[in-house]
């Protein structure tokens, strides 16, 4: 029972230091900017060139997959940051020599972008609101809830996973903004998933978002909860998997770096 | 009772060397080194750069696992029992590398002390306390990435004594820090010791060690080819005199031919500012001058002076005169 006070108290430190961090790289001024005016520019950029596209009527598809698109930001750009990190700052020795769990460790970094992850959706659901005449007058607000905490859920995994990589692969930026991208055109956020080719619609059945995106539009569109729960757990899942290849890839590179020296490795 | 028991450790490293015809090549880091420490016992570990210092203690922290040969730390094996050893000794390697820079010396101690299961009423006291040890009570509360490089080396030793460790190792705790900084950080090992921590410490400056250790192995290419008390280490050259001669510059071939003396145990020579120093040691002493000077004749000399024998050139006769 000690023990498990004590973890948890590893896994909220952890995510404390991980938001710290962040607060002092950004100022809270830039940090709010970053959060409020960040959605709107993406979501503007997406509108007007989907509107244009294909007609004005359907603004909502793409309001609602970039306001969940945001997640990913803080999900996997987030988080990665905050593992890869610890490679930037050499701290990685001090973690591996603690006797810390490593599972809290690991995971701990996560909260706080969850958290974060979460009200970025609200804030870009509300510029919807606000500007592009989305209406969430039908919307079940449980629902919408439960999609926005999985969809942050999943993201995160993948960031955690993302982060793992970055201890490994020394190349962060260029990992994230393929993974990013590879939302941005896959998850159906701005290309309705019908109009892909079949090897594109197989990659967005396995990348985080792609179901809670969907489900979010059939909410929003007045659908019932019970509707969207089947999606909902099988994106929980896609995320549980990639946390835990992400913890697991975690262990390995403790392994390997005891054995082979290259914890330090830059 | 022995804190850290070594026996015939070894590490090999793998490098692959070259782009196109690439060959693996074996480096022995640590070669077959055997010491104990005692309970309490303030232990350094000196050396010239890659003398596998380092690597000793990445082993010794169950950082690294050795290739061969066994060590133990609290009677627990560095490798078996990696786990539970860990909640029980601390380390530090030098340099200010290591925490985080966006964190107050505060926060940082307060997520290591998480990382270390440490009560949160227990840290809430302990992390004043050590703050002050190392002499950065007042500073705690700024970020890290104001600190000095010396404050942020004391900062290490505090969040490396927040879970109480009973064995502390400390790899070159003073490198890169200037005269007055070093200082301060020897004599926060000092009270280090005074609260009965036994300490491993590498280094590679000679009066480092003098001035802190108990005893001293000599570790060089990976093996420690010697080990005593800096009084036992002087006896090594207790028999010979060290004879100073200032001079602007050596050919090689007269060094050659001054190694080449019988009654020239070590030839080395140090720069000082335009000048160097040719230092020989020798049996003979002053005696040896003339002879000496015979051989370096046509080369500019200023002083010359004979004198006794320090730790230093002690160490300069173990590793081989290249110090
Ligand atoms: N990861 C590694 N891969 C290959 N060789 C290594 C590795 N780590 C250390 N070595 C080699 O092992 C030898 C011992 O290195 P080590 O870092 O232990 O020396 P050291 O005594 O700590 O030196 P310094 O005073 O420079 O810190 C050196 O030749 C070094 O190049
Ligand atoms: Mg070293």
């Amino acid at each position: 029972m000690k023990k498990f006070i004590l973890n948890l108290r590893l896994f909220w430190e952890g995510a404390l230091l991980s938001y710290i961090a962040l607060f002092h790289w950004l100022r809270p001024a830039q940090y709010l900017a970053t959060m409020i005016w960040g959605p709107l520019a993406s979501m503007l950029f997406f509108v007007f060139l989907g509107t244009y596209a294909t007609g004005s009527d359907s603004a909502s598809f793409y309001v609602i997959g970039n306001a969940l698109q945001t997640i990913a930001l803080s999900g996997i750009f987030g988080v990665t940051m905050s593992i890869g990190g610890d490679r930037w700052s050499g701290t990685l020795p001090y973690l591996f020599g603690a006797p810390a769990n490593r599972f809290m460790m690991f995971t701990g970094r996560a909260l706080m972008h969850l958290l974060n992850g979460v009200l970025g959706a609200i804030i870009g659901l509300t510029w919807g609101v606000l500007l592009f005449g989305l209406d969430l007058g039908r919307a079940n607000p449980l629902a919408l809830t439960l999609i926005i905490l999985v969809a942050t859920f999943s993201t995160s995994g993948m960031g955690l996973l993302m982060g793992c990589l970055s201890l490994i692969t020394r190349n962060v930026m260029f990992v994230n903004n393929t993974v990013f991208f590879l939302l941005l055109v896959f998850s159906g956020a701005n290309i309705e998933l019908s109009r892909m080719p079949a090897w594109g619609q197989a990659i967005s059945q396995v990348l985080p978002l792609t179901r809670s995106i969907a489900s979010a539009r059939r909410v929003i569109a007045g659908g019932s909860l019970s509707s969207v729960v089947p999606l909902l757990l099988v994106e929980f899942m896609i995320g549980m998997s990639y946390l835990l290849a992400g913890y697991l890839l975690f262990r390995w590179f403790e392994f390997q770096a005891k054995r082979r020296d290259t914890l330090e490795a830059m | 009772m022995k804190a850290i028991e070594v026996r015939n450790l070894r590490r090999v490293f793998r490098a692959t060397i070259g782009v196109v015809r690439r060959k693996i090549k074996e480096i022995v880091a640590v070669d077959d080194i055997s010491f104990e420490v005692y309970d309490g016992e303030l232990f350094g570990l000196l050396g010239p750069n890659g003398a596998g210092k380092t690597t000793t203690v990445k082993m010794l922290t169950t950082m690294l696992i050795p290739t061969s040969g066994e060590a133990r730390v609290l009677g627990l094996d560095v490798v078996r029992s990696a786990e539970a050893l860990r909640s029980r000794i601390g380390f530090v390697f030098g340099g200010e590398r290591g925490l985080y820079w966006r964190l107050s010396g505060y926060d940082n101690l307060r997520y290591f002390a998480s990382l270390y299961h440490v009560d949160p009423a227990v840290s809430r006291k302990r992390i004043p306390y050590l703050l002050d040890l190392v002499g950065l009570s007042d500073r705690g509360q700024e970020k890290v990435e104001g600190y000095s490089r010396g404050m942020k080396q004391r900062l290490h030793i505090a969040r490396t004594l927040l879970h109480d460790p009973q064995v502390l190792f400390l790899d070159e705790p003073t490198i890169g820090l200037d005269p007055v900084g070093a200082r301060e950080l020897r004599q926060v090992v000092r009270n280090l010791q005074a609260e009965k921590k036994t300490i491993l410490l590498t280094t590679h400056y000679m009066f480092e060690a003098d001035a802190l250790c108990q005893r001293i192995a000599v570790i060089d290419k990976g093996r420690i080819i010697a080990l005593d008390t800096p009084e036992g280490l002087k006896t090594y050259v207790k028999d010979l005199a060290v004879i100073e001669f200032e001079v602007y510059g050596v050919p090689s071939n007269v060094l050659e031919q001054l190694r080449a003396q019988p009654y020239v145990h070590t030839v080395s020579v140090e720069n000082r500012d335009q000048k160097q120093a040719l230092l020989i040691h020798s049996p003979r002493g002053s005696q040896a001058v003339p002879d000496l000077l015979s051989m370096m004749n046509g080369i500019r000399i200023g002083n010359v002076i004979v004198r006794e024998p320090t730790l230093e050139d002690a160490y300069v006769r173990l590793v081989g005169g290249e110090a």
